[in-house]
Protein backbone atom coordinates (compact mmCIF):
# COMPACT_ATOMS: atom_id res chain seq x y z
CA UNK A 1 0.00 0.00 0.00
CA UNK A 2 1.00 3.61 -0.47
CA UNK A 3 1.51 5.75 2.60
CA UNK A 4 0.23 8.38 2.61
CA UNK A 5 -2.41 7.26 0.16
CA UNK A 6 -3.80 10.77 -0.12
CA UNK A 7 -1.51 13.58 -1.19
CA UNK A 8 -2.76 17.15 -1.24
CA UNK A 9 -0.85 19.54 -3.47
CA UNK A 10 -1.46 23.12 -4.61
CA UNK A 11 -2.92 23.84 -8.04
CA UNK A 12 -0.69 25.01 -10.90
CA UNK A 13 2.55 24.09 -9.16
CA UNK A 14 5.08 21.43 -10.00
CA UNK A 15 5.65 18.94 -7.17
CA UNK A 16 8.47 16.47 -6.64
CA UNK A 17 7.39 13.16 -5.10
CA UNK A 18 10.10 11.16 -3.36
CA UNK A 19 8.86 7.59 -3.02
CA UNK A 20 10.63 4.92 -1.02
CA UNK A 21 9.68 1.30 -1.54
CA UNK A 22 10.12 -0.31 1.87
CA UNK A 23 8.81 -3.70 0.69
CA UNK A 24 10.94 -6.66 -0.31
CA UNK A 25 9.25 -6.81 -3.74
CA UNK A 26 9.15 -4.21 -6.50
CA UNK A 27 6.07 -2.19 -7.30
CA UNK A 28 5.14 0.05 -10.19
CA UNK A 29 3.72 3.50 -9.52
CA UNK A 30 1.14 3.94 -12.23
CA UNK A 31 -1.36 6.67 -12.98
CA UNK A 32 -3.42 7.12 -16.10
CA UNK A 33 -4.70 10.42 -14.73
CA UNK A 34 -1.21 11.81 -14.21
CA UNK A 35 0.41 10.00 -17.17
CA UNK A 36 3.06 8.57 -14.89
CA UNK A 37 4.60 5.09 -14.72
CA UNK A 38 7.68 4.08 -12.77
CA UNK A 39 9.02 0.86 -11.29
CA UNK A 40 9.84 1.21 -7.59
CA UNK A 41 12.60 -1.20 -6.62
CA UNK A 42 12.71 -2.72 -3.14
CA UNK A 43 14.51 -0.58 -0.59
CA UNK A 44 15.25 2.10 -3.19
CA UNK A 45 14.12 5.68 -3.52
CA UNK A 46 12.51 7.05 -6.67
CA UNK A 47 11.60 10.55 -7.76
CA UNK A 48 8.56 11.50 -9.82
CA UNK A 49 7.60 15.03 -10.77
CA UNK A 50 3.93 15.83 -11.21
CA UNK A 51 2.11 18.99 -12.22
CA UNK A 52 1.41 21.80 -12.70
CA UNK A 53 -2.13 20.45 -12.37
CA UNK A 54 -5.54 22.03 -12.29
CA UNK A 55 -7.93 21.41 -9.38
CA UNK A 56 -9.27 17.88 -9.08
CA UNK A 57 -8.60 14.30 -8.05
CA UNK A 58 -5.89 12.26 -9.79
CA UNK A 59 -5.77 8.57 -8.92
CA UNK A 60 -2.63 6.44 -8.82
CA UNK A 61 -2.10 2.76 -8.08
CA UNK A 62 0.53 0.05 -7.85
CA UNK A 63 0.34 -1.88 -11.09
CA UNK A 64 1.63 -5.05 -9.41
CA UNK A 65 -0.96 -4.83 -6.61
CA UNK A 66 -3.78 -2.70 -8.04
CA UNK A 67 -6.38 -3.84 -5.49
CA UNK A 68 -4.44 -2.88 -2.38
CA UNK A 69 -1.96 -0.23 -3.45
CA UNK A 70 -4.11 2.74 -4.39
CA UNK A 71 -3.93 6.45 -3.73
CA UNK A 72 -5.06 9.83 -4.89
CA UNK A 73 -3.45 13.18 -5.50
CA UNK A 74 -5.83 15.95 -4.55
CA UNK A 75 -5.07 19.24 -6.19
CA UNK A 76 -6.62 22.16 -4.37
CA UNK A 77 -6.39 25.92 -4.40
CA UNK A 78 -5.27 25.98 -0.81
CA UNK A 79 -1.66 25.45 0.21
CA UNK A 80 -0.65 21.81 0.33
CA UNK A 81 -0.95 20.21 3.71
CA UNK A 82 0.58 16.84 3.00
CA UNK A 83 2.67 17.33 -0.11
CA UNK A 84 5.69 15.10 -0.27
CA UNK A 85 8.35 17.54 -1.30
CA UNK B 1 -3.35 -12.01 -8.76
CA UNK B 2 -4.89 -13.80 -11.76
CA UNK B 3 -6.55 -10.63 -13.06
CA UNK B 4 -3.44 -8.56 -12.32
CA UNK B 5 -1.29 -11.05 -14.25
CA UNK B 6 -3.75 -11.00 -17.13
CA UNK B 7 -3.86 -7.19 -17.25
CA UNK B 8 -0.08 -6.93 -16.85
CA UNK B 9 0.57 -9.42 -19.65
CA UNK B 10 -1.88 -7.59 -21.92
CA UNK B 11 -0.33 -4.20 -21.15
CA UNK B 12 3.19 -5.37 -21.82
CA UNK B 13 2.70 -7.90 -24.63
CA UNK B 14 0.09 -6.11 -26.72
CA UNK B 15 2.33 -3.20 -27.85
CA UNK B 16 5.00 -5.73 -28.93
CA UNK B 17 2.46 -7.89 -30.77
CA UNK B 18 0.90 -4.88 -32.53
CA UNK B 19 4.24 -3.57 -33.75
CA UNK B 20 5.27 -7.02 -34.98
CA UNK B 21 2.01 -7.35 -36.94
CA UNK B 22 2.30 -3.89 -38.51
CA UNK B 23 5.92 -4.45 -39.56
CA UNK B 24 5.01 -7.89 -40.88
CA UNK B 25 2.23 -6.41 -43.04
CA UNK B 26 4.57 -3.70 -44.37
CA UNK B 27 7.01 -6.39 -45.45
CA UNK B 28 6.73 -10.04 -44.55
CA UNK B 29 9.69 -11.33 -42.57
CA UNK B 30 10.81 -14.94 -42.27
CA UNK B 31 9.84 -16.88 -39.15
CA UNK B 32 13.53 -17.23 -38.31
CA UNK B 33 14.03 -13.45 -38.40
CA UNK B 34 10.98 -12.81 -36.22
CA UNK B 35 11.94 -15.49 -33.69
CA UNK B 36 15.55 -14.35 -33.49
CA UNK B 37 14.53 -10.69 -33.01
CA UNK B 38 12.07 -11.60 -30.25
CA UNK B 39 14.59 -13.94 -28.62
CA UNK B 40 17.36 -11.31 -28.65
CA UNK B 41 14.82 -8.81 -27.29
CA UNK B 42 13.90 -11.22 -24.48
CA UNK B 43 17.58 -11.65 -23.56
CA UNK B 44 18.06 -7.86 -23.66
CA UNK B 45 14.98 -7.46 -21.44
CA UNK B 46 16.43 -9.88 -18.94
CA UNK B 47 19.79 -8.05 -18.91
CA UNK B 48 18.02 -4.69 -18.67
CA UNK B 49 15.90 -6.00 -15.81
CA UNK B 50 18.97 -7.31 -14.01
CA UNK B 51 20.68 -3.92 -14.21
CA UNK B 52 17.54 -1.80 -13.76
CA UNK B 53 17.75 -1.55 -9.99
CA UNK B 54 21.30 -0.21 -10.37
CA UNK B 55 20.55 2.01 -13.38
CA UNK B 56 17.54 3.48 -11.56
CA UNK B 57 19.89 5.20 -9.12
CA UNK B 58 21.86 7.04 -11.84
CA UNK B 59 21.38 10.78 -12.43
CA UNK B 60 19.66 11.32 -9.09
CA UNK B 61 17.28 8.34 -9.38
CA UNK B 62 16.45 9.17 -13.02
CA UNK B 63 18.62 6.65 -14.88
CA UNK B 64 15.76 4.38 -15.92
CA UNK B 65 13.80 7.21 -17.49
CA UNK B 66 16.80 8.30 -19.56
CA UNK B 67 17.35 4.76 -20.82
CA UNK B 68 13.64 4.33 -21.62
CA UNK B 69 13.50 7.67 -23.44
CA UNK B 70 16.43 6.43 -25.54
CA UNK B 71 14.57 3.21 -26.35
CA UNK B 72 11.38 5.07 -27.33
CA UNK B 73 13.23 7.39 -29.72
CA UNK B 74 15.14 4.41 -31.16
CA UNK B 75 11.85 2.60 -31.85
CA UNK B 76 10.38 5.62 -33.65
CA UNK B 77 13.44 6.04 -35.88
CA UNK B 78 13.81 2.30 -36.58
CA UNK B 79 10.14 1.91 -37.55
CA UNK B 80 10.37 4.97 -39.80
CA UNK B 81 13.48 3.59 -41.53
CA UNK B 82 11.77 0.22 -41.92
CA UNK B 83 8.69 1.84 -43.46
CA UNK B 84 10.90 3.74 -45.90
CA UNK B 85 13.56 1.18 -46.78
CA UNK B 86 12.36 -2.17 -45.44
CA UNK B 87 15.88 -2.94 -44.18
CA UNK B 88 16.16 -5.98 -41.95
CA UNK B 89 18.49 -4.10 -39.57
CA UNK B 90 15.71 -1.59 -38.92
CA UNK B 91 13.29 -4.46 -38.26
CA UNK B 92 15.68 -5.99 -35.75
CA UNK B 93 16.33 -2.69 -33.95
CA UNK B 94 12.61 -1.83 -33.77
CA UNK B 95 11.56 -5.23 -32.45
CA UNK B 96 14.47 -5.69 -30.03
CA UNK B 97 14.00 -2.18 -28.59
CA UNK B 98 10.23 -2.67 -28.21
CA UNK B 99 10.60 -6.07 -26.57
CA UNK B 100 13.28 -4.67 -24.23
CA UNK B 101 11.11 -1.69 -23.29
CA UNK B 102 7.92 -3.60 -22.56
CA UNK B 103 8.97 -7.12 -21.62
CA UNK B 104 11.43 -5.95 -18.95
CA UNK B 105 8.51 -4.61 -16.89
CA UNK B 106 6.74 -7.93 -17.14
CA UNK B 107 9.89 -9.89 -16.27
CA UNK B 108 10.30 -7.73 -13.15
CA UNK B 109 6.71 -8.55 -12.19
CA UNK B 110 7.04 -12.27 -12.93
CA UNK B 111 10.37 -12.79 -11.18
CA UNK B 112 9.22 -10.84 -8.12
CA UNK B 113 6.09 -12.84 -7.47
CA UNK B 114 6.96 -16.22 -8.97
CA UNK B 115 8.56 -17.48 -5.75
CA UNK B 116 5.38 -16.78 -3.83
CA UNK B 117 3.80 -20.25 -3.78
CA UNK B 118 0.24 -18.86 -3.70
CA UNK B 119 0.84 -16.69 -6.72
CA UNK B 120 2.62 -19.14 -9.04
CA UNK B 121 -0.48 -20.74 -10.50
CA UNK B 122 -2.31 -17.43 -10.93
CA UNK B 123 0.74 -15.92 -12.62
CA UNK B 124 0.95 -18.84 -15.02
CA UNK B 125 -2.74 -18.87 -15.91
CA UNK B 126 -2.91 -15.06 -16.17
CA UNK B 127 0.11 -15.01 -18.46
CA UNK B 128 -1.30 -17.83 -20.57
CA UNK B 129 -4.66 -16.08 -20.93
CA UNK B 130 -3.01 -12.73 -21.69
CA UNK B 131 -0.74 -14.31 -24.30
CA UNK B 132 -3.75 -16.04 -25.87
CA UNK B 133 -5.73 -12.79 -26.09
CA UNK B 134 -2.68 -11.02 -27.59
CA UNK B 135 -2.27 -13.81 -30.14
CA UNK B 136 -5.96 -13.73 -31.13
CA UNK B 137 -5.91 -9.94 -31.42
CA UNK B 138 -2.71 -10.08 -33.48
CA UNK B 139 -4.13 -12.63 -35.92
CA UNK B 140 -7.29 -10.54 -36.42
CA UNK B 141 -5.25 -7.35 -36.84
CA UNK B 142 -2.91 -9.08 -39.30
CA UNK B 143 -5.72 -10.22 -41.58
CA UNK B 144 -7.55 -6.91 -41.25
CA UNK B 145 -4.45 -4.88 -42.15
CA UNK B 146 -3.58 -7.23 -45.01
CA UNK B 147 -7.09 -6.83 -46.42
CA UNK B 148 -6.87 -3.06 -46.10
CA UNK B 149 -3.43 -3.12 -47.74
CA UNK B 150 -4.63 -5.08 -50.76
CA UNK B 151 -7.78 -3.00 -51.11
CA UNK B 152 -6.50 0.51 -50.38
CA UNK B 153 -2.73 0.28 -50.73
CA UNK B 154 0.00 1.09 -48.23
CA UNK B 155 -1.17 4.49 -46.99
CA UNK B 156 -3.72 3.32 -44.36
CA UNK B 157 -1.07 0.95 -43.05
CA UNK B 158 1.55 3.72 -42.92
CA UNK B 159 -0.98 5.95 -41.15
CA UNK B 160 -1.55 3.39 -38.41
CA UNK B 161 2.20 2.76 -38.19
CA UNK B 162 2.81 6.53 -37.92
CA UNK B 163 0.31 6.83 -35.03
CA UNK B 164 1.75 3.75 -33.35
CA UNK B 165 5.31 5.09 -33.60
CA UNK B 166 4.32 8.60 -32.54
CA UNK B 167 2.80 6.98 -29.44
CA UNK B 168 6.31 5.90 -28.43
CA UNK B 169 7.36 9.55 -28.50
CA UNK B 170 4.43 10.31 -26.19
CA UNK B 171 5.80 7.73 -23.78
CA UNK B 172 9.21 9.44 -24.03
CA UNK B 173 7.56 12.80 -23.42
CA UNK B 174 5.74 11.54 -20.31
CA UNK B 175 9.02 10.10 -19.02
CA UNK B 176 10.80 13.40 -19.69
CA UNK B 177 8.21 15.37 -17.72
CA UNK B 178 8.31 12.70 -14.99
CA UNK B 179 11.96 13.58 -14.35
CA UNK B 180 11.50 17.31 -14.92
CA UNK B 181 13.39 17.43 -18.23
CA UNK B 182 10.43 19.29 -19.68
CA UNK B 183 7.54 21.08 -18.00
CA UNK B 184 3.97 19.85 -18.38
CA UNK B 185 1.80 22.21 -20.38
CA UNK B 186 -1.92 22.73 -19.94
CA UNK B 187 -4.28 19.78 -20.52
CA UNK B 188 -5.94 20.09 -23.92
CA UNK B 189 -8.93 17.87 -23.22
CA UNK B 190 -10.17 15.54 -20.49
CA UNK B 191 -11.93 12.45 -21.83
CA UNK B 192 -11.72 10.38 -18.63
CA UNK B 193 -15.51 10.31 -18.33
CA UNK B 194 -15.96 9.34 -21.99
CA UNK B 195 -13.23 6.74 -22.44
CA UNK B 196 -10.88 5.96 -19.60
CA UNK B 197 -7.40 4.70 -20.40
CA UNK B 198 -8.04 2.08 -17.74
CA UNK B 199 -10.97 0.55 -19.68
CA UNK B 200 -10.52 -2.39 -22.07
CA UNK B 201 -11.03 -0.25 -25.17
CA UNK B 202 -8.84 2.49 -23.70
CA UNK B 203 -6.00 0.03 -23.17
CA UNK B 204 -6.28 -1.37 -26.69
CA UNK B 205 -6.36 2.13 -28.20
CA UNK B 206 -3.42 3.12 -26.03
CA UNK B 207 -1.37 0.18 -27.35
CA UNK B 208 -2.57 0.72 -30.93
CA UNK B 209 -2.37 4.49 -31.40
CA UNK B 210 -1.21 5.89 -28.03
CA UNK B 211 -4.60 7.08 -26.80
CA UNK B 212 -4.39 9.44 -23.82
CA UNK B 213 -7.51 10.69 -22.06
CA UNK B 214 -5.77 13.78 -20.64
CA UNK B 215 -2.99 14.84 -23.01
CA UNK B 216 -1.21 18.14 -22.53
CA UNK B 217 -0.52 20.62 -25.31
CA UNK B 218 3.06 19.46 -25.83
CA UNK B 219 1.91 15.83 -26.24
CA UNK B 220 -0.69 16.79 -28.85
CA UNK B 221 1.86 18.87 -30.78
CA UNK B 222 4.58 16.19 -30.71
CA UNK B 223 2.09 13.45 -31.63
CA UNK B 224 0.65 15.36 -34.59
CA UNK B 225 4.00 16.67 -35.82
CA UNK B 226 5.76 13.31 -35.66
CA UNK B 227 2.82 11.51 -37.32
CA UNK B 228 2.70 14.05 -40.14
CA UNK B 229 6.48 13.91 -40.55
CA UNK B 230 6.36 10.10 -40.68
CA UNK B 231 3.63 10.15 -43.35
CA UNK B 232 5.27 12.94 -45.35
CA UNK B 233 8.51 10.99 -45.55
CA UNK B 234 6.57 7.93 -46.70
CA UNK B 235 4.98 10.05 -49.44
CA UNK B 236 8.19 11.87 -50.40
CA UNK B 237 10.37 8.81 -50.67
CA UNK B 238 8.58 6.90 -53.40
CA UNK B 239 10.63 3.72 -53.11
CA UNK B 240 8.81 2.81 -49.94
CA UNK B 241 5.46 3.05 -51.69
CA UNK B 242 6.18 1.62 -55.12
CA UNK B 243 7.96 -1.43 -53.76
CA UNK B 244 4.88 -2.64 -51.98
CA UNK B 245 2.19 -1.14 -54.19
CA UNK B 246 -0.36 -3.73 -55.18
Amino acid sequence: MFYPSQIIIPANKKVKLLIENQDSTPEEFDSFDLNREKVLYPNRKSIIYIGPLSKGHYEFFGEFSPNTARGVVIVSDEEAQHANN
Amino acid sequence: MLITSLVMSLNQLLPVAILLVLLQVVKKQSSLRICSAVLIGAVMSFLYMQSASWVSQWFEHQGLEYSQIGLCITIFIAVLVFALKQKSAAFYIAVISTVTLYLSHYIIYLTSFWQNSDAGQSLFIGTLLGSGICLSFSVLLYFLMNTIKYRFGMYPLFTLLAFNSAAKLLVALDLASQIDLITNTSTVWDLRDVLSENSELGRVLRALVGYEATPDLMSVLIYSTSSVLFLLLCYVIPASITKERV
